[in-house]
């Protein structure tokens, strides 16, 4: 029971960047009908602008090095929206996706040459302690890292159910024409939509940084392909059924690493895909029909 | 107020609509008649800037060029929308449906009064207000579309078949608050394809048969000729 537990949790805590990561994701899926390719890469990005603010100026507390990873992040996220996503929207959907495609090589291979394409290590800027919890043993970073991206989910979902602009982004993603004809400024909210999935990617990326100890040009493969599965898994309808799907699949491949063979835990995410998929094509929470 | 001058809208290589031209003055109630196909709905989403003419002139008032705007910039002008089978925001509630109606409005106060008084004049509404749009009846739905239009104290008003696929009754009720709507000062230009109907509430009238209009005059002289009746004869499926 009690390495059940613990790879409950171990699980969760990796489910839970996997669910902000999709997020980012779906959120420009739903919203601009557009596949992101780029957005892992954002996520790098963002990471690695948290790790020069944490060098340049080592006296910055991890709060001040998230925020950099934001602004970061946001900054390539909203360059990408202008170029390369609001010019290619309305058109057929693979060309934002082999825009954004060429965009994510770009960066990973940019990142490359200026950081090497090995791990580069991250700054300390959480101490390293144990947190016991019942049963369970976590490290307080792992701690932190789920609650930031709890934060950061519970964060998406306010905006989404309770303010106007998230309204109105839900609105565009069910009726784009009609929200435009009741005063909705599409353009403007898809620009916001970026952004916000760009920065709430660059604060995780950080604590994902913080979380390894390193941080690396390529590790957005790693996170993207994850997160798409997410999406896929959950359907596009609603954006908390994106997030519960994150933290079911980390959960799945804690679950697989501790009972079955570490070597099959990237496996799990593919398997459940393969699955969900067969019994509910549109995935567990439905879509919007496009 | 709303003049249109040789409209042309394609889709790709088809024409949907070829040299319209029509006007509505403030206060009036004017009704597009025409089969399916005739063209009615790309008129008006022409006029809302959703669709771009290939050619001629929609213009506001003496000298807004709407063919620069886009649909939200159209909208603050006073312009709402009833589309063609509602096209309600499914997934969320009556009152978010009806709050996202007065979203270009920056008085929020005057939103939400107006919004308070759409639930008082439509009871069953307020009723259902936190339900999800999508579960609502054929009628509900079509009164909660209508609202949402009236929260941004439109100007002019342009309504896509607000008959369609209702039950008699409800048609009945439907026209009557068109009326009492257009008693308001409200002005409305109408697509319909129930021409019984339409005819009794409007001023004037157009015939629209694929893409051009070939009869437009007075409600009673319209109603009265022999075309009408072969264009809703030929529309019949």
């Amino acid at each position: 029971m009690d390495l059940f537990l613990q790879q409950l949790a171990n699980g969760l805590v990796i489910g839970s960047t996997y669910a902000v990561v999709a997020i980012g994701f779906a959120l420009a899926f739903t919203v601009l009908r557009v596949i992101n390719f780029a957005h892992p890469d954002i996520f790098m990005v963002g990471m690695f602008a948290g790790l020069v603010a944490a060098l340049q100026w080592p006296a910055l507390g991890f709060l001040v090095v998230a925020v950099a990873g934001a602004l970061g992040a946001g900054l390539v996220g909203f360059a990408l929206e202008r170029t390369v996503i609001a010019p290619l929207r309305g058109r057929d959907v693979l060309m934002t996706l082999i825009g954004t495609l060429g965009v994510a090589i770009m960066l990973q291979n940019g990142m490359a040459v200026v950081a090497g394409p090995d791990p580069v290590a991250y700054p300390a800027l959480i101490p390293r302690r144990f947190v016991d919890i019942g049963p369970v043993t976590l490290t307080l970073r792992q701690v932190l890292n789920f609650a930031i991206c709890l934060a950061l989910l519970a964060l998406v979902s306010l905006y989404v159910r309770r303010t106007p602009w998230g309204r109105a982004t839900r609105a565009i993603a069910e009726r784009p024409d009609v929200a435009a004809a009741f005063g909705v400024n599409v353009a403007r909210i898809c620009q916001f939509t970026i952004l916000l999935a760009s920065m709430m990617g660059g604060v995780a990326a950080v604590s994902v940084g913080v979380l390894y100890g390193s941080a690396h040009a390529f590790i957005g493969l790693l996170y993207g392909l994850k997160a798409f599965i997410c999406m896929l898994v959950a359907g596009n309808r609603y954006f908390e059924g994106v997030m519960v799907v994150g933290l079911a699949i980390g959960f799945v491949e804690a679950l697989v690493t501790g009972y079955v063979s570490s070597s099959l835990r990237d496996a799990a995410a593919f398997f459940v895909l393969i699955g969900v998929l067969y019994f509910r094509p549109n995935g567990l929470f439905g879509s919007y029909a496009t | 107020m709303l003049t249109l001058r040789d409209l042309a809208v394609s889709y790709g290589s088809v024409p949907a609509v070829r040299k319209v031209s029509l006007e509505i003055a403030p206060g009036e109630l004017r009704v597009i008649l025409g089969a399916n196909g005739a063209g009615k709905t790309t008129v008006l989403k022409a006029i809302l800037g959703l669709l771009r003419p290939h050619a001629g002139e929609i213009r506001f008032g003496e000298d807004i060029d709407l063919l620069r705007l886009k649909p939200h910039q159209i909208h603050g002008l006073g312009i709402a929308w009833v589309p063609e089978g509602r096209q309600l925001w499914n997934t969320l509630t009556v009152l978010d449906n009806l709050k996202l109606g007065g979203f270009g409005d920056r008085d929020k106060t005057a939103v939400d009064k107006r919004i308070g008084e759409m639930l008082e004049r439509f009871p069953r509404l307020g009723e259902r207000r936190h339900q999800i749009a999508g579960s609502l009846s054929g009628g509900e739905q079509q009164m909660v579309a209508i609202a949402r239009a009236l929260v941004a104290a439109p100007q002019l008003l342009l309504m896509d078949e607000p008959s369609l696929g209702l039950a008699p009754l409800v048609v009945r009720d439907v026209f009557r608050l068109v009326r009492e709507i257009n008693d308001m000062g409200i002005s409305i230009l109408m697509v319909e394809q129930n021409a019984n109907q339409a005819l009794k509430v409007a001023n004037w009238v157009y015939l629209l048969e694929t893409g051009s209009i070939v009869e437009s005059g007075p409600a009673a002289t319209i109603g009265a000729k022999e075309s009408v009746k072969d264009v809703f004869l030929g529309g019949h499926a």
